[in-house]
């Protein structure tokens, strides 16, 4: 035991290996046991898994819930992904500077993240209240709308969707903005200063030196970004249960109504699953593209 | 240094393991109360009650009551309604758990999970009469004929109305028909601003409402042998209601709601009317005494086909096949059930009985409460074991009908058509076509 616990070599795998237990049995187990229900007819109360096929995926596939969830998935991801890197590299940048007040700033960022989730959306649902919205309370104060103008947030569906996307880039910007933030500590200051000597523009010296330094950086940020908002659900599931009329309804909500609430484990489990080759591609590339681009 | 700190790593290491035996071990053997094994336990899980004087009097006086009488350790886990399905799938999935689950609605797909009740119901049965069609209804599998679930008592889902504004329209006892909602409803909104408050939104009282009006009209999801029937002049006539009652009642607020939205925008005094719990009543007389005086209850009301409710919140408890006191927890279902008076009382009457002589003097109890204003309010829920209904009704409340109403199928079709994303033609037509298929899907897997 005590030449175990010299040697370099096994105590490595030995102060690894929590992590790495940890990984297989909160993250790798349940995914193998999502894969092997997605190709069942297991049913919240059904515990044999008899396989059968691609039938969940065909079966899902034709339904208008799952078409317009799917739409609306990629709608929501990549607008507030989009979102998440410009607002990220801004704020980034900002943060790089040094100025007064500079300590409240980058806490008042990072709560966001640091709170939970589901609180902090339980917070916007009263901003977004359709009889209690500060955000129309202040509007109707300030004469910009009437008593009877107030915008229902989570009841037009261009709103809704506007909504959902926009706490989704507040919740997700801080880890985002981190990110970047280290990526942007990390580029030497002689580059910065030979690009100054030479007269560089602000927009030049950002995008002929800054974000090219930043790239692998900047995708690992988008790929982390990407998969956050193709997967997760909590904002849709506190804000709208992805009414009005499934407008917001994404897969992983549908998966979760239709897998825990509805009871249908295996077709929850195909919804859930739908999109991971597309996300496995996405995630290879992205980092195949990083690995090239980094700078040694 | 390297010497050093090789001990130190080494000693880390052994420490901690020592500590993670000697604390899994030491709970074991140090815990006194642990020592008392021969004593049987109960283990119960169920929502935090809406009447937070209900789970006062469930977890500190009567399972306290009963564990004593049945030399049984009772202990009750409360879960906000939310987390009631997650946390039984988890139960299911560890096969380990509670003795009593309760769902506060018909559970059909967990079927296989649970032990047949028919003895609690024969049992019941003998002791106090039957049980109201709505608890079998809500708790049985004709296909199988096995109850996989058992239900003492649930929650009535009446018209709460604004006595005020409706008087001014000439209505002083409320409305009567759904016609009667769409005209004073219409007139109270341009004449006096408030707008009924029915949700169309993906959330439950959305989907108790729309039922409500469906079965009101003669339209169903399926007739009494189970068969699909979506599809109907009916459904198209509700669907074109809902429309029309929107577009002239209402206003687009309804599209944003959640469970609670109704209760809120009631006691805020925006709404002339809603469809809830006595949930709406109940925060009124303790937050609002002056609303409060305002907002009264009437009975389902009257659609072209028949006048009908649905319940609001259904109580059933299952046994897992899994659960280590099933004797326990049946005898547990049977003592609470027969002595449900006193759980009538403790909740302030949000929970009806399903054996109606569990509560022989609810008529009168109802009609002189203290808290209500006036004190004769509830007085128009003494026939609610009349005319409340399940959700599948006039079948059972099976594992498709399960289905539509989580993922919100009608609540869809409903709000397409209201808001104009659909022709009610269309947002049926969809809404059918997506029925069928799940109906057709949980046919094959056995359990409709």
């Amino acid at each position: 035991m005590a030449a175990l616990l010299d040697s370099p070599r096994w105590l490595g795998v030995l102060m690894i290996a929590p992590a790495v237990l940890y990984i297989v049995l909160v993250v790798g187990l349940p995914f193998v046991l999502a894969i092997l229900y997605a190709f069942s007819g297991v049913t919240m109360g059904s515990r044999t898994i008899e396989f059968v096929g691609f039938k969940n995926f065909i079966s899902v596939l034709e339904t208008t819930k799952f078409q317009t969830s799917l739409r609306n998935t990629f709608v929501f991801a990549l607008i507030a992904q989009v979102l998440v890197m410009v607002l990220g590299t801004v704020l980034a940048m900002a943060l790089l500077k040094d100025f007064r007040g500079k300590w409240l700033v980058r806490l008042l960022i990072l709560l966001p993240w640091v709170a939970p989730i589901s609180l902090g959306t339980i917070g916007w649902l009263w901003i977004l209240d359709s009889t209690y919205s500060v955000i129309n309370w202040t509007l109707e104060a300030l004469g910009l709308i009437g008593a009877d103008g107030w915008f229902m947030w989570l009841g037009v569906p261009y709103l809704a969707m506007g909504s959902v996307i926009t706490i989704h880039v507040w919740r997700i910007l801080p880890l985002a903005t981190v990110i970047l933030l280290a990526g942007l500590t990390s580029i030497p200051h002689d580059i910065h200063d030979a690009a100054q000597v030479d007269g560089a523009s602000f927009w030049r010296h950002l995008f002929q030196i800054t974000l090219p330094l930043i790239r692998p950086i900047m995708l690992v940020a988008g790929l982390f970004g990407l998969v956050f908002a193709f997967t997760d659900m909590i904002v849709i599931f506190v804000l709208t249960r992805g009414g009005p009329y499934d407008t917001t309804q994404v897969l992983a909500s549908l998966a979760f109504f239709t897998g825990i609430q509805a009871g249908d484990l295996a077709e929850g489990a195909a919804i859930a699953l739908f999109l991971f080759p597309l996300l496995l591609a996405v995630a290879v590339a992205f980092l195949r593209v990083a690995r090239r681009a980094e700078v040694t | 240094m390297s010497d050093n700190l090789s001990v130190n790593r080494r000693r880390f290491l052994k420490t901690t393991a020592t500590g993670a035996v000697a604390a899994t071990l030491g709970a074991n053997i140090v815990i006194p109360g642990r020592a008392n094994a021969a004593r049987k336990k109960l283990r119960i899980l169920q929502w935090v009650h809406f009447v937070p004087a209900y789970d006062e009097w469930f977890n500190k006086q009567y399972t306290k009551e009963w564990g004593d009488k049945n030399d049984t350790e009772v202990t009750v886990d409360n879960i906000g309604i939310a987390g009631i399905a997650a946390r039984a799938s988890a139960e299911i999935s560890a096969q380990k758990g509670h003795d009593l689950f309760l769902f506060n609605w018909p559970p059909p797909t967990v079927e296989e999970q649970t032990v047949d009740m028919k003895d609690v119901y024969q049992e019941l049965e003998r002791k106090l009469g039957k049980s109201i069609d709505l608890g079998v209804k809500s708790t049985y599998n004709p296909k199988t004929k096995k109850y996989y679930a058992f239900s003492p008592s649930f929650t009535p889902d009446p018209v709460n109305y604004r006595q005020d504004l409706f008087a001014q329209v000439g209505l002083p006892n409320g409305p009567q028909s759904w016609d009667e909602v769409r005209t004073a409803g219409a007139k109270i909104k341009k004449q006096l601003g408030n707008p009924v408050g029915i949700g169309l939104a993906n959330e439950i009282d959305t989907g108790m409402a729309m039922r409500t009006i469906m079965y009101a009209f003669g339209a169903h999801e399926q007739d009494e042998q189970g068969n699909f029937v979506l599809n109907s002049k009916q459904t198209l006539e509700a669907v074109k209601f809902v429309k029309a009652l929107f577009e002239e009642t209402m206003t687009p607020e309804v599209f944003t709601w959640d469970a609670s939205s109704n209760n809120r925008a009631m006691i805020a005094g925006k709404i002339s009317l809603a469809l809830n719990a006595i949930s709406i009543t109940r925060t009124a007389e303790k937050d609002d005494p002056a609303i409060s005086r305002k907002i009264q209850l009437t009975k389902a009301l009257r659609g072209p086909a028949r006048a009908i409710g649905l319940e609001h919140v259904m109580d059933c408890y299952v046994v897992w096949k899994f659960a280590e006191n099933i004797d326990g927890a049946k005898k547990f279902l049977i003592d609470y059930t027969t002595t449900f008076r006193q759980a009538f009382v403790a909740g302030e009457f949000y929970d009806f009985p399903c054996f109606p002589k569990t509560v022989p003097d609810l008529s009168k109890l109802i009609a002189n409460d203290p808290k209500a204003h006036p004190p004769e309010k509830y007085k128009v829920l003494d026939d609610v074991l009349n005319w409340a209904t399940n959700v599948g009704y006039p079948g059972y409340a099976n594992a498709a009908i399960d289905e539509i109403f989580n993922t919100w199928v009608l609540n869809v079709m409903f709000a397409k058509a209201a808001s104009g994303a659909a022709t009610p033609e269309e947002a049926l037509r969809e809404a059918e076509a997506a029925c069928k298929r799940i109906f057709g899907k949980w046919k094959e897997k056995g359990l409709v």
